[in-house]
Formats: C-alpha cells, structure tokens, sequence
C-alpha cells in the first residue's frame, strides 16, 4: 500500500468534491418547507435523478471493493450479481411492483404493510429496517475510515469524524435530495474515476483476448462450469444461483429495501417512479466493465493475485492496489475522490432511509402519533443527528468483524429474502391476511436464522461460504412463502375495500396516457433482451 | 397548479455538478501540460490526465449549458403564457 503517494492536486479534487456537495446541501436548504420534501424530495425529481440516484444508492463503495475482489477470486462468475441478479428484480419492481408503491401514497415500504397487513407486521418490519440501516451505515463509515488510513495516513477515529461531519451537514439542510443529488454526483465520479484503470489495463494485456492466456479458463466463463460446485470457483451451482441468487436475494433486494425503493418514491410522477429502476438497469448492466475487468486485471498484471501466488491474498485491496499501479496523480485523486463519494452517499442513504422509517413508521405510528408535520420535519432533523451518531457507534462495533461482505449478505438474506415474499402474496394474491402475513414474515427470519446456526454447526454443509448464503436466502424465502399461504387459509382476511389500491386485480388501471417511447413496458423488455444477449456472450 | 410551480423551482442538480466537473477537467488539463513525463510512466507513457481532464471538462461543460438552455426555455415558454 505504501506504493500511493499523495500531492496537492490530489487533494485539490477530494476538497472540491467536499465543498460542492456542502454547497449542494446547503442550496437545497431553502426548499425543505414540510415533511414530505425533506423525507420525499416533495415528490418532484425527473426520472434521470431519481434512476441514477436508484442504482447510485446501492453502488457504494463496499460494493465496488467487494465485486472487484469477488471478481478477483471467483472472475467473470460474479457478473451474475448483475445480468441474473439484479436487472430482472429491477424491471419487476418498475413494471408490476412499483403502481403500489407509488399510487398508494405510502412514504416507505413498511407502511405499505401498515396497509396491507396490519401494525405487527408493519412494527416488525419498521423495526428490523431501523437496526439494518443503522448497521450498514456503520460498515460504510468504518470500510471508509480504513481506506483513508491506508491511503492517505489519516488515523481512524479522525477519518470517521471528517465523513460523518460532512454526512451530517448535508442531509441536516437538504434531506432525500442532498442524499439523492449526491448519489448522481458519484454515479459521474464512479464511471469517470475508475474506467482510466481499465482502458489503461486492458492497454497492457492486449484487449480482452489477452485474458485468455493469463488468466485460468473457469475465470473466464459465466455458466459453462456451473454443471456442479466442484468445478468451478464460486462453488455453487447453476440451481443455487438461480433461486438463491437471482430470485430470491435480488429480488428481495431490490423490491423491498426501502433505500433503493425511496428514491422512487421520490420521483414526480408514477410514470417517473415505474421508469426510475428500469433506468437504473441500463447503467447497472455495464457496472461488470469497470469491477469485473479490474478483478481480473488483478489477477492477470498483479504478481500478488496471479495464480501461482499464495492463496492468502487480500483480495479486497485488489482495487487500491491497481489504483496505485496504473494511475498517477492527478487520475489518482479523482479515483480516491470516487470512493470517498460513494462511501458517503452509501452512509448518506442509510441515514435518510432511517430517518424516515423512524419518524413515520415507528415514533409517528407508535409514540406520538397525530403531530403536525412541523413537529415531524424537526424530529426528522433531530434523527439525522442521532443516526449518523449511531453509526459512529456501529462503524466501531463493525471493526471487530473480519469479513465485511460475508456479513452484508448475511443480514439481506435474514432480512430481505423473506420480506419479499411477504410483499409478493401482499400485492398479487388478495385472500392473504393480516395474521397470514406477521407469522409468515416471523417464520421467515426464523428460519433464516435456524439455517445460519445449523450450517454454523455444521449440521449442513456447502462447498463455500456464498452457496450457505444462497440457499439460506432461498429457504428463508419459501418458509415465509407457505406460511403466509397456510395461515391465510384459516384466518380471516381483510375487507376488500380496504385493499383498493394495495392489491393486483382490486385496483383501478392507472390510466397512464404516455407516449410510447416513455413506457416501462418497452423498456424493461430491452434491457431485458440486452442482459439475456450478454449472458449468451460470456457464456 | 402550485405542484408544477414546486417543481419549477427545485434546484437544478446540473449546474453543480458541471462546474464541479469542469473544475476537475481543468485542473487535470493544467497539470497534465506541466507535469514531468516521469509522471506517466504508471500510465504505460500515455499522458492520461491530459486526455481524461480534456473528457471532463466536456462533460462538465455540456451540463452546465444544458441547464442553461432549458432554463431560457422555461423563461420563453413563461413569457409567452
């Protein structure tokens, strides 16, 4: 690491970037009359925003080191995160999920619940939502701190104070937006900072052709080797990766997570809303070019990755390291810049999500309910602060953990996996209850829970850490799935004019006059096409 | 229509990120034209923050007359009402 050498036009772009997006706070300032624009960017931002916000949101930096190193270890396999993962769940959630989302009013995705099931349901949702956000916020602040340490010598505890001061600053002016402006800052700062490294690599080892004689084959296919665990490097196989992975964790994921489905929510019209992940999808389909190539830049030009080199390697420097290798400065900073910015909006949109889901769903609903939204803006205000101190807290618990990514995957398939088929019975099937719905959502996390101790202990084995998480997502999902079905069945179920507007089939067709050009539909069917011909390429 | 009216007035994100944009192109571009060719020998030899501060400040530059374009549009368009 001690190959990064820092000057001052390296430090002029981090500085810029820190006062423009201060600035960008501090001019949203003036907007933030009522509730609903401090939560919910008054539900005014155009469809650009908000998509790129929407992908912006979950491409932190953890998620940029992590690929890269997955990418790194496992090569082209991991671009199922992204042409199996996440495009698919991303056109459903435009086509079919988001009309309920944004056509019923609801400022997050646990008061859906409210609606569609009952207080239990939405309490125990809105609870474990507040905790993860809160948790997730702490890994991004410390995975933070520890590259400035690294990087550029700056000790710990100042590095966590620097970011969540200006985190704070931020998000205590201008809210969602300053979060959502943010968010599109770094979509441009990602794209611009990072392609250097791979035209610069791909320069080197002669175009992606050169891969093949560097890199070893299994790295290099995408479903060829996923007849069975044991022949390739993820060690799963195809059955795993489809249910486990594009069904029911990204789906999941990006169905149900209140950060990505806030900035949505955000957008100015439904149309706007069922546009904005489908948006998303373009640019997401091409993150693969500038984690996945990198990853096996490492492994190709970097002696400590090579395959001859011990296994020990530390893959999650993978990214730093080629920073350090092939940019100099100049390039260097705004590659520095890049992470730092998407570290903090990945901090950022944990605290605006929390924000929200503890003003409305958990002191609004349950401690003092009826407030005027003055009383709800300043308590929304005073949670800003009190998140990003809770994260401070948390970024120092999260120290203790060795494997930041192992853990992430972890709380989504106790969280997220079962929710989603909560959500799915909630929107499409309308015999499903309220009961139904709170022990189904119970069952759920408890079963993802029994799974993670009994391969804890053994009791069941996988041939990787990734196939656990997998199919723990994936049994998580279907015990939530019958148990809903099985306790609807006996239990009562609500009054069909409660539903209207929650559930397929009892609501009216919007009637959505765009033209052609601007419908989801046409859309999500191309981006759809385009990762299914991308599949095919690197197969 | 108050809403539209809100809309109108929400700040627009392009002219900060365009001139943060064009503040890095041309900070780029200056180092690049003063910067020792020693520099550059990371990059394989190619004057990489030359080439990539001259793509930014494009960038950066066609945000920001982007959002001025619109905005004499609304202007016009409201004049005309």
């Amino acid at each position: 690491m001690s190959a990064i050498h820092i000057n001052l036009i390296d430090y002029l772009i981090i500085g810029g970037y820190l006062l423009v997006t201060m600035l960008v706070g501090y001019l949203l300032k003036k907007y933030m009359r009522t509730g609903e624009d401090f939560f919910l960017s008054g539900r005014s931002l155009p469809s650009w925003i908000t998509g790129l916000a929407f992908l912006s949101a979950n491409l932190g930096a953890l998620e940029i080191i992590g690929m890269v190193a997955n990418s790194a270890k496992y090569g082209i396999l991991t671009v199922h995160f992204y042409w199996i993962g996440a495009i698919p769940a991303m056109v459903f959630l435009g086509i079919f999920m988001m009309p309920f989302y944004y056509e019923s009013k609801v400022k997050s995705v646990p008061e859906y619940l409210k609606h569609r099931y009952n207080n239990a349901t939405h309490g125990l949702n809105a609870i474990s939502f507040a905790i993860m956000t809160v948790l997730m916020s702490g890994i991004s602040m410390y995975a933070m701190a520890l590259l400035f340490k690294l990087m550029l010598g700056w000790s710990l505890t100042a590095s966590i104070f620097i970011s969540a001061f200006v985190v704070l600053i931020y998000i205590f002016w201008g809210g969602l937006s300053s979060s959502i402006y943010n968010e599109v800052i770094q979509f441009f700062l990602i794209w611009l900072g990072l392609l250097p490294i791979v035209f610069l690599g791909l320069k080197q080892v002669g175009g992606f052709s050169g891969f093949l004689e560097r890199v070893p084959q299994t790295f290099l296919h995408s479903w060829k080797n996923l007849g069975s665990a044991a022949n390739n490097p993820l060690g799963i196989e195809w059955l795993g990766v489809v249910l486990g992975l594009g069904f029911v964790l990204s789906f999941g994921y990006w169905t149900t997570d209140f950060l990505v489905v806030q900035r949505a929510l955000a957008s100015e019209n439904l149309s706007a809303a069922r546009r904005t992940p489908i948006i998303a999808a373009f640019p997401k389909m091409l993150v693969p070019l500038i984690v996945v190539t990198p990853g096996l830049l490492a492994v190709a030009v970097l002696p400590e990755f090579s395959q001859t080199a011990a296994k020990s390697a530390e893959y999650n420097s993978a990214l730093i390291m080629l920073m350090g290798h092939f940019l100099p400065n100049g390039l260097l900073g705004l590659a520095i810049t890049a992470l730092l910015a998407s570290f903090m909006s990945g901090m950022a949109g944990n605290v605006t999500a929390f924000n929200t889901v503890w003003t409305y769903d958990i002191y609004g609903s349950y401690i003092k309910r009826g407030m005027s939204d003055k009383h709800y803006l300043r308590m929304g205000k005073y949670t800003t602060v009190a998140g990003v101190i809770l994260s401070i807290g948390t970024a120092y618990i999260v120290q203790s953990f060795p494997n930041l990514m192992d853990y992430m995957q972890l709380i989504f398939s106790f969280f997220n996996a079962p929710l989603f088929a909560t959500f799915l019975l909630g929107m499409f099937w309308k015999r499903a209850t309220p009961k139904g719905g709170f022990f189904g959502l119970l069952a759920g996390i408890t079963a993802a829970a029994g799974h993670y101790l009994l391969y804890k202990f053994h009791v069941i084995g996988y041939t990787s850490e990734m196939g656990a998480n997998f199919y723990q997502a994936w049994w998580a999902w279907l015990t939530d799935f019958v148990v809903t079905i099985a306790v609807s069945l006996v239990t009562k179920k609500k009054d069909e004019k409660e539903l209207v507007g929650l559930v397929y089939g009892l609501s009216p067709k919007a009637g959505e006059r765009k033209k052609f050009y601007l419908r989801p539909e046409l859309w999500g069917s191309v981006v759809l096409l385009a990762a299914f011909i991308l599949n095919i390429l690197f197969w | 229509m108050a809403d539209t009216g809100k809309k109108f007035h929400f700040l627009d994100l392009r002219i900060p990120l365009g001139g943060l944009l064009s503040f890095y192109g041309i900070i780029l571009v200056i180092y690049g034209l003063l910067s020792n060719k020693e520099v550059y020998k990371k990059s394989l030899g190619i004057n990489i923050n030359l080439i990539w501060g001259i793509l930014i400040l494009a960038l950066g530059v066609f945000l920001i007359g982007f959002a001025f374009f619109k905005r004499r549009k609304a202007v016009n368009n409201k004049d005309k009402l």
